[in-house]
């Protein structure tokens, strides 16, 4: 045999054995996801079971044999809720090929939405993050995915508006943290307050929130209705215990989702008993995605965190985040095939309609218009030991919210 | 004007004022001892918080124990950062040691959550949160309390101050090559002088940790403790009790009418001003000292 004819054989044996490997290697393909955090300075009360939520998902869903041949991989990092350091992260992670981006901090996801509306890569900012951006055709690669804190506040309002018969003539005391967290719902809660004829004043307390006790002598004054707190960490332990010392009535208090078990705990299981808040994911282990992740990530020891924490409302928020992300993904490979890329994943997550995840959250439907994925949002109680539903998922004055949206995002539209 | 409503912002303001002073104290305490401005002291506060948290929590000693034990840990904590970071600085510009005192506080604050969790602690001293009603006028027990140990705590250190050892600490702080000539051991004083910082950590760690948890949040507590210190005067304790008592007072009333009127977050404005106020009027406080040096 020939040189030249030996040389085409060994040239074709390879061609064919790489045609038979690509299969292999398709199957070994792995996506990057860059879910990053504040685990140092402000969200550090939030950032380690969200974190643990998400890594264990993507665990799960790695064990469960990946999606259509993809493995994930879950990249993990600090940027100290520092935009410029987000920034940096974001750049490395472009480099690194990753497909979606989630930086769980409200002015670090703001300073990457110009970036990530340039460079075409899909923002994950569930609970965080501008509420405008839920509008798709001034945000196409940023999703909220989640109620955001508007539809929140609209909710808790509509759920007073049920349990009361009405809002007319009902005083509500705001008490927030003096910062853009806190202020952030205020247009949406004073739109609704002149359209329902109801008393609103609103009460801001100093970041970080230690020391209420000025505010709430002057709540406790005004004697209110209802009381809606607006706060997160330790400022919410403060203002509770404030608002008890001064007499108000726990179930007369609402609170935005930054209220769990462990706060709870913290301020005294029995200490507040009848408090109520909005909650956007369903709590406990009492479900079959959380059972799941016990069964085939933490009885094979591959757990991210504690397993006590497994099933904590942090936790589940975290949870939440990647199973509406996977779904995303899972919907774009089978539409558009591999490679997965962030043009296909925002198409996929743009094709979620009613997504079921069996009362592990309400129904998510995403649209081209619509990031938001609904507005669903419920109010539930803490009984002493842990919080129970006290209504049906539902998207309140979702027209006040859309309206206020449009406003905004038209403004930076004008802005970019 | 509704006259209760100024009394009970007055008392809360005055309490909480007090339990600035706490945090206060230790800065004084090392300033009167060493002349070096802490500003590790918030986290300092913060370290004492999770150690007590820890040690009643994680090792399950009750909390009558646990306080003394915490106590003993802090006194080593301070002796440590002087013996391995002070001392190193011994001859170096004041700025330079006061930049360390903030890289400290900085490392602290990082340090604290990266050992014992982020998630916030709960601190129960068993003071139930029944507000003490007097005339309408709500006072905030934990608080009340928190003020009576600001104020006992105050008065032990001014006793310690004249002690044979409080005066060996002063003298240093007046003059260290006078205090070796003289046969002090600079270094022990100064030393002892953190150690005891340490401890007043424990006081405001343990009274502020109950009444908003332990956290991160606790270091924050550093900047009303320096409107304390720059307003009262930064070597002087009846500056720390009279500062804490302008900033808790001012710091609540205020804000009470104010923040109504401009949608709220005035409190810090006020302690700001105040700061910028003293050091352009009075940059020694009320009761510091104004050292005069020959050139």
């Amino acid at each position: 045999m020939g040189r030249i004819k030996k040389f085409r054989l060994f040239t074709g044996s390879m061609l064919v054995a790489a045609a038979l490997a690509s299969p292999v290697l398709q199957a070994q393909e792995t996506a990057k996801f860059a879910l990053f955090h504040d685990f140092t300075k402000v969200y550090t009360f939030v950032a380690d079971e969200i974190s643990q939520g998400q890594r264990d998902y993507v665990t799960l869903i790695n064990e469960e044999g990946g999606i259509k041949g993809y493995k994930f991989e879950a990249l993990v990092r600090d940027h100290g809720n520092e935009p410029q350091r987000g920034i940096e992260l974001y750049n490395r992670a472009r480099e690194e090929g990753v497909v979606y981006y989630n930086f769980f901090s409200t002015p670090v996801s703001n300073a990457i939405v110009p970036r990530a509306l340039q460079d075409k890569v899909v923002l994950g900012m569930p609970l965080t993050g501008r509420a405008d951006a839920i509008v798709g055709e001034v945000f196409p690669y940023v999703f909220p995915m989640m109620a955001t804190y508007w539809s929140q506040a609209a909710r808790i309002l509509q759920y007073i508006e049920e349990s009361e018969g009405g809002l007319k003539g009902k005083k509500i005391a705001y008490v927030h943290i003096d910062s853009p967290f806190g202020r952030e719902p205020i247009p949406i809660v004073d739109k609704l307050s002149r359209q329902k004829s109801f008393e609103l004043r609103t009460f801001a307390y100093p970041s970080p929130g230690n020391e209420q006790s000025a505010v709430w002598s002057d709540v406790r004054r005004y004697r209110p209705d209802h009381v809606i707190l607006w706060g997160a960490g330790n400022a919410q332990l403060v203002s509770i215990r404030e608002a008890v010392r001064n007499g108000i009535d726990p179930a007369k208090m609402l609170s935005v989702v930054w209220l769990t078990e462990t706060d709870m705990k913290n301020v005294g299981e029995r200490t507040a008993i009848g408090i109520k808040r909005a909650e956007v994911v369903k709590p406990g282990r009492d479900h079959p995605i959380i059972q799941r992740i016990l069964d085939k990530v933490y009885k094979a020891g591959k757990g991210a965190g504690p397993e006590e924490r497994v099933g904590s409302s942090y936790y589940n928020y975290g949870v939440a985040d990647m199973v509406v992300t996977f779904e995303g993904v899972k919907l774009a490979l089978e539409k558009f095939g591999p490679p997965l890329t962030s043009e296909k994943l925002k198409l996929g997550l743009e094709m979620i309609r009613d997504l079921d995840t069996q009362g592990f959250m309400p129904p998510v439907t995403i649209t081209e218009q619509d990031h938001q994925g609904g507005g669903y949002a419920r109010v539930s109680q803490w009984d002493g030991k842990a919080w129970v539903p006290v209504s049906d998922w539902a998207a309140a004055f979702q027209d006040v919210v859309w309206e206020q949206a449009r406003e905004s995002a038209a403004k930076f539209n004008q802005t970019k | 004007m509704d006259f209760l409503f100024l009394l009970e912002l007055f008392i809360n303001g005055l309490n909480t004022g007090l339990m600035y002073s706490l945090v206060a104290l230790g800065i004084t305490m090392i300033y009167k001892a060493s002349g070096v401005p802490n500003l590790a002291q918030g986290a300092m506060v913060m370290i004492a918080g999770y150690l007590l948290w820890a040690t009643i929590a994680l090792l399950g000693l009750p909390l009558w124990i646990a306080i003394p034990f915490v106590v003993v840990l802090m006194f080593l904590f301070g002796l440590a950062i002087e013996r391995w970071l002070l001392r190193r600085m011994v001859g170096q510009p004041v700025l330079m040691i006061v930049m360390l005192t903030l890289g400290l506080e900085i490392l602290l604050r990082g340090v604290g959550p990266g050992v014992f969790d982020a998630a916030p602690k709960r601190l129960d001293l068993g003071l139930g949160l029944a507000p003490l009603v007097v005339a309408d006028v709500f006072i905030n027990r934990a608080y009340l309390i928190g003020a009576i140990s600001a104020g006992i705590l105050i008065l032990l250190a001014a006793a310690f101050f004249r002690t044979r050892l409080g005066t060996k600490l002063r003298a240093v702080s007046d003059d260290h090559v006078a205090s070796w000539a003289v046969g002090i051991s600079v270094e022990r004083a100064i030393g002892i002088s953190w150690g005891i910082a340490g401890v007043a950590a424990v006081g405001a760690g343990t009274l502020w940790g109950s009444v908003q948890g332990v956290d991160w949040t606790l270091s924050a507590l550093l900047f009303p403790a320096i409107a304390v210190v720059i307003l009262g005067g930064i070597d002087s304790l009846l500056g720390v009790f009279v500062g804490g008592i302008i900033v808790g007072v001012l710091g609540s009333v205020i804000p009470g009418y104010l923040d109504p009127i401009v949608g709220g977050g005035t409190r810090d404005v006020v302690t700001s001003v105040l700061i910028v106020l003293t050091i352009l009027l009075r940059p020694y406080g009320i009761f510091g000292r104004e050292d005069i040096e020959r050139v």
